[in-house]
């Protein structure tokens, strides 16, 4: 009994590695794919509109309240020291180190992320791929790859746009309506915020977490099981292990950048 | 039938498109284009092909029969390079598939078209683009040239007015049609079917039927089904071969095969319920035993 | 056609990138002040500069007239050096004082400038020399416990 036990947990860790191998494997490839420019620009534009102008909405969307929220709680906890004025402040920081490159990561991973798993899943079960390399076009260079990169560059266009947008709500709750002095909201802002530590590092994280969505979410889809069953398997892998991916780096790479690197 | 010469005549597009390839210099005669010879091949511990050995003639109609679970998909998928047989060799016009690169691969893939069982038409391209699809991607022809080349093949599995429609629109032998549209547009030397005749109603089985009699005539193409429907196949096929347990058990031509000396051969053949594949898969217990238990 | 479409849209998406990094890099991290044409400098010493940062507003009746450019120590005087970034179209005259203030109770330090009465501008590089220094909240406190008792 508790040897069979052994065996599953020691068949369940070669299962484990070999998966986290392939992915490696996947990645490699892609990597290695020559870029074709002029005829692969065509397609990264198609792909940039369905990863990143699809997912627009509902980073405007989510941006807008999760600013507001920050703002709201924000003056609350502020007002009561007397401090109301360093909203600003409050608001820009926690959007931009951590909030936006976040909270834009993980709503790309449900709305994006799964979509390309389920379509890149869908076009293995239905031998599209395998018709593909009858065809002699390399699945690689024609779907994985624009795929990948239009989510590497999509991810900080739609970070930037969020952090935006949440500030900009702060900015209509904390000033417009609970009545902070424009002039200090934003001036205080400016005090706090610094350009290489804030905008640029939020950027830097958000290419991280584009580049590493976008992997587990087409690789899911090429590894899945061409079943309903391993579609659905597939779709959730993509979300909840970007997810966990996507907070574990950003704790490592906030510790990072805090340490002075 | 008029419309078939008018498609031959435009050879020409072979030569000029898929120059410099090593497939121009073919023997000439009565030679066997593909060979398997004692391949094996398992997946995931199940043991498909144990000592598989076929040789499919050029220019002919070979189908590749069986029961369901015997692999017959596997062969032609060695046989198109998607997979790699454990031992044995597959030599497919004188290149040996397993050894070839990926690029090379690539290259030979250019002279073998496929139709797959479900289609695998691009979802979200049309009809046409569908099958200008590997005109766009290895050719820098202009679109006028596309367009003709593509409506003629098209036209010659009668779908040129659904050129602009969506592949979710299209029945399931429609779709078929436009598949085989698409196998046919760089005039593959080898057409790989599998399973042509699935699913279909008769009228478009019989459709299928002709449009790959025709195109194996026009085109002097050598085609190769995998298939279980008897009939359907043993009307078109030159040639039979039938795979079980791992091995080819039977060949010959359609007439030979119905009447083979081998009782397998023959209970496949003729679709008899029972015979040397028995009807009741094996039990444990003797029937009644398990009853009375 | 369809694709044209989306390539435009694909581009406007870019440009909103685009326009959200100059407004994080412009109006959220306060970019403009840092790399606008110039302006001059001037050296400030205080005993004390409390919790003034690098950045900090400088304002001349309330109004910004530039920033703090960077803060050290002068390890003769065992003063804090401040380096004031001054807008180029601000004459500042001689004698003008600097005084270093906090935003409410809690808010950051910020520089006021009071300008003197000489004729002559400071030039570039010059030192103001009449500073106050932060008040210190935790000194405040102790200094009026200390008076209290001594008035006892």
């Amino acid at each position: 009994m508790s040897i069979s036990s052994v065996a599953k947990l020691g068949r369940s860790s070669v299962d484990k590695c070999a998966h986290l191998g392939r992915a490696l494997q996947f990645l490699v490839h892609l990597l290695s794919i020559k870029p074709r420019p002029l005829a692969n620009f065509k397609y990264l534009m198609e792909e940039m509109f369905a990863v990143g102008v699809q997912s627009l909405i509902i980073m405007v969307v989510s941006g807008l309240f999760v600013g507001m929220v920050i703002a709201l709680v924000g003056y609350t906890i502020l007002a009561k020291f007397g401090g109301a004025q360093q909203l600003g402040q409050l608001v820009a920081l926690s959007v931009l180190r951590e909030l936006g490159p976040v909270m834009t990561a993980l709503l790309f991973a449900g709305r994006a992320g799964s979509a390309l798993t389920a379509e890149i899943g869908l076009m293995k079960t239905t031998e599209q791929l395998a018709a593909m390399e009858m065809m002699a076009v390399d699945p690689y260079s024609r779907v994985f790859s624009p795929r990948f990169w239009a989510g590497v560059y999509s991810m900080p266009l739609l970070m930037l746009i969020f952090s935006s947008v949440a500030i900009f709500g702060g900015y209509l709750v904390g000033v417009r309506w609970l009545g902070v002095d424009a002039g200090s909201f934003w001036s205080n802002m400016q005090v706090a915020v610094s350009f290489r530590y804030d905008v640029c590092q939020s950027i830097i994280k958000s290419v991280v977490f584009g580049f590493v969505v976008t992997w587990i979410a087409v690789f899911q889809g090429v590894d899945s099981k061409p079943t309903a069953a391993g579609m659905a398997r597939a779709t959730t892998m993509t979300v909840v292990s970007s997810s966990l991916a996507v907070l574990a780096l950003d704790f490592i790479l906030t510790t990072m950048m805090i340490g002075g690197w | 039938m008029g419309r078939v010469p008018a498609i031959a005549c435009f050879g020409f597009f072979r030569h000029t498109a898929l120059k410099n390839n090593a497939l121009d210099e073919r023997p000439v005669g009565q030679q066997a284009i593909i060979s398997l010879q004692h391949v094996q091949f398992h997946r995931e511990q199940r043991e498909i092909f144990s000592d598989l050995t076929l040789e499919i003639p050029r220019g002919k109609i070979t189908a590749i029969m069986g029961p369901s679970g015997t692999g017959k998909t596997t062969a032609l998928r060695l046989i198109a390079g998607q997979l790699i047989p454990d031992a044995g060799k597959v030599i497919v016009d004188g290149q040996s598939i397993p050894e070839l690169s990926r690029k090379e691969l690539f290259a030979c893939r250019k002279h073998l078209g496929m139709l797959f069982q479900n289609s695998a038409l691009f979802t979200n391209l049309t009809v046409f683009e569908n099958v200008a699809f590997p005109l766009r991607e290895h050719t820098k022809l202009p679109e006028a040239v596309i367009r003709t080349l593509v409506l003629m093949k098209l036209e010659a599995v009668g779908l040129r007015g659904a050129s602009e429609l969506l592949p979710v629109e299209l029945s399931g032998g429609m779709a078929r049609r436009v598949a085989l549209a698409r196998a046919i547009v760089f005039d593959p030397t080898i057409l790989l079917y599998d399973e042509p005749f699935t699913g279909l109603d008769p009228i478009t089985m019989g459709v299928i039927v002709k449009l790959i009699r025709e195109l194996n005539e026009a085109y002097d193409m050598t085609s190769v089904i995998v298939s279980h429907d008897v009939k359907e196949t043993a009307s078109i096929a030159d040639y039979i071969y039938l795979i079980a347990d791992g091995r080819v058990v039977g060949f010959g031509s359609p007439e030979e095969m119905l009447s083979h000396h081998d009782l397998r051969v023959r209970q496949f053949m003729q679709g008899l319920p029972d015979g040397p594949v028995p009807f009741h898969y094996p039990s444990r217990r003797a029937y009644d035993q398990e009853l009375l238990s | 056609m369809k694709s044209r479409t989306g390539d435009v849209v694909v581009g406007i998406f870019v440009i909103l990138g685009a326009l959200a990094f100059l407004f994080l890099a412009l109006k959220v991290s306060g970019l403009t002040s840092l790399s606008d044409n110039g302006g001059y400098l001037l050296k400030a010493n205080f005993n004390n500069v409390g919790d003034l940062k690098v950045r900090a507003p400088v304002t001349l009746a309330g109004v910004k007239v530039g920033n703090v450019e960077s803060i050290g120590l002068n390890a003769k005087t065992y003063q804090a050096t401040v380096t004031l970034k001054i807008m180029p179209n601000i004459k500042l005259p001689g004698g003008t004082t600097a005084s270093i203030f906090t935003e409410g109770l809690l808010g950051n330090n910020y520089i006021s400038l009071t300008p003197g009465y000489e004729e002559s501008n400071l030039k570039p590089g010059a030192l103001i020399t009449d500073t106050h220094s932060a008040i210190i909240l935790e000194n405040l406190i102790g200094q009026l416990i200390f008076n209290n008792s001594k008035k006892k």
